[in-house]
């Protein structure tokens, strides 16, 4: 079936099956192999994108239904080869170390920022429990988010 | 590899399902759907895209009612600040469910369509007393939403049908409501026990209440003789203690993962109390507009 959607500013067009999700179509069609393919089952958080701004775990996202929409994924948050200023902080706070929930949790952290980027410490927590990271024990991710939120605060 | 259909209107998902009945399955979120194909639960030859059918969506208040379209997101109910001031009960039990990723995607038709037994949405629905409306080719037809669900994973639909709404009764001037749960885990969790309570009052003692419970029973249960025991009473420690132990004993959970079927016929007489005077404080006046309930009900200075 037909496919028409863009994906981090860039207009795409493709085949695809019926019923496939909009992480295959991501990873396997596009080539944006930035989005993991984790769990499979809405869990982990690791496949979290944007769909016209709002975030959507990819793998249990139907293709089709974002026919038209626009998706941000995390290679759409930095701009020339810049990373993006969440990026920026998770790197400055240590705040990846196998790095394979990075993408979604920066993501999921987009959302939550972009809904209110004076989130506390509890709503960070909340706003990310559908993101799990095995490796950094989640306080320096939290601490990256904070760093964020506040200076996107002060900007405005 | 089912083939999918994009229906432009109602008229047109209903006709289509007519005619490939049995053999087309609704998604609208697909949070369940798409995670039913994968393990092969559901094998349906077609999918039919709800999506595109925005008449479907949203909220919609008149003086009285509040009708909640089948495709409303779980995430525009968590965040709308009329539905929390008539249903409290409805958005706290929308901010626990999933995480904000699947609140986004997750319809609030899916999630009583797909008659999970601890779905959280259809207790907070049951006790604002929710009509379901439901579409086929004879045209529309309203049932208590209890009358909706008839085992696990097992609706009274027919294969023609589709949920298009639930709508709740308009607030009594007194009236609280509240949903708590149990789980293993704070978040990303499913309810272990999930309680709901309602309740009406003159100022002086209780003249309407209601309970419900998801994830002690094949469906969902709305238990009268609960709701009974406080009505006409002052709500006191006692009325809600016996209501409790009147919904424990009309519930009939299972032993799994979540908790052994002992433990929670407890949970679920704890929680039930605290559920009422929870509802019971909104009713009055005594809890502080806006503010939600902590999920296990556990009040400041109190232990768990
Ligand atoms: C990681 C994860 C965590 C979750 N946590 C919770 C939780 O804490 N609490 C909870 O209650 N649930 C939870 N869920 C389940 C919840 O996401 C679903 O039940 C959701 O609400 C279903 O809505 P949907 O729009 O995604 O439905 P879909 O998956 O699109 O559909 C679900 C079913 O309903 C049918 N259907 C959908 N709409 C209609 C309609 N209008 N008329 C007739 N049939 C229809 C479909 O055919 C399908 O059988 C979780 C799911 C995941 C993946
Ligand atoms: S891969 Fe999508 S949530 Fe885990
Ligand atoms: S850094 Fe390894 S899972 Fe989060």
């Amino acid at each position: 079936m037909r496919l028409e959607l863009t994906v981090n500013r860039d207009p795409y067009r493709r085949e695809v099956a019926p019923d496939a999700s909009l992480l295959t179509v991501l990873r396997d069609d596009l080539g944006l192999t930035g989005t993991k393919w984790g769990c499979m089952t809405g869990d982990c958080g690791a496949c979290t994108v944007l769909v016209d701004g709002e975030p959507v775990v990819s793998c249990l996202q139907l293709a089709q239904q974002v026919q038209g929409g626009e998706v941000t994924t995390v290679e759409g948050l930095g701009r020339d080869g810049e990373l993006g200023d969440i990026q920026a902080a998770f790197v400055r706070n240590g705040a990846a170390q196998c790095g394979f929930c990075t993408p979604g949790m920066i993501v999921a952290a987009e959302a939550l920022l972009r809904h209110n980027a004076a989130a506390g410490e509890a709503e960070i927590r909340e706003g990310l429990a559908g993101n799990l990271c095995r490796c950094t024990g989640y306080n320096k991710i939290v601490d990256a988010v904070l760093e964020v939120g506040r200076a996107r605060s002060a900007a405005t | 590899m089912p083939e999918l259909y994009v229906p432009a209107q109602l008229e047109d998902a209903l006709g289509f399902m007519g005619e490939h009945a049995g053999l087309a399955l609704p998604v609208a979120g697909g949070t369940d759907v798409l995670i039913d194909l994968r393990i092969g639960r559901a094998t349906p030859k077609w999918l039919v895209d709800l999506s595109p059918l925005e008449a479907l969506a949203g909220l919609a208040f008149d003086g009285e009612t509040l009708r909640i379209g089948a495709l409303t997101r779980i995430r525009t109910i968590e965040l709308d600040a009329e539905v929390a001031r008539r249903a409290p009960a409805v958005v706290e039990a929308a901010r626990v469910l999933g995480s904000v990723q699947i609140r986004t995607m997750a319809t609030v038709g899916g999630n009583i369509c797909h008659a999970t037994p601890s779905a959280e949405m259809p207790p907070a629905l049951l006790v604002h007393d929710a009509v379901a409306t439901v579409a086929g080719p004879d045209g529309e037809r309203s049932l208590s939403l209890s009358e909706l669900f008839s085992g696990p994973g097992k609706t009274t639909l027919e294969n023609s049908e589709l949920l298009t709404a639930v709508t709740l009764r308009a607030p009594k001037e007194r009236s609280g409501s509240c949903y708590l749960r149990q789980t293993v885990r704070w978040s990303m969790d499913l309810a272990g026990v999930g309680v709901a309570a309602a309740v009406e009052t003159d100022g002086a003692v209780v003249t309407g209440a209601r309970v419900a419970l998801c994830a002690v029973a094949p469906v969902p249960l709305l238990v009268a003789e609960a709701a009974d025991a406080v009505v006409g009473t002052e709500l006191t420690t006692e009325t809600a203690v016996e209501a409790a132990a009147r919904a424990a004993a009309a519930c009939s959970p299972i032993t799994d993962a979540r908790g052994t079927a002992e433990y929670r016929r407890q949970v679920v007489a704890v929680l039930v109390a605290r559920a009422l005077r929870i509802a019971w404080l909104r009713a009055t006046g005594e809890w502080p507009a806006g503010v939600p309930a902590p999920i296990n009900g556990v009040l400041s200075g109190e232990g768990a």
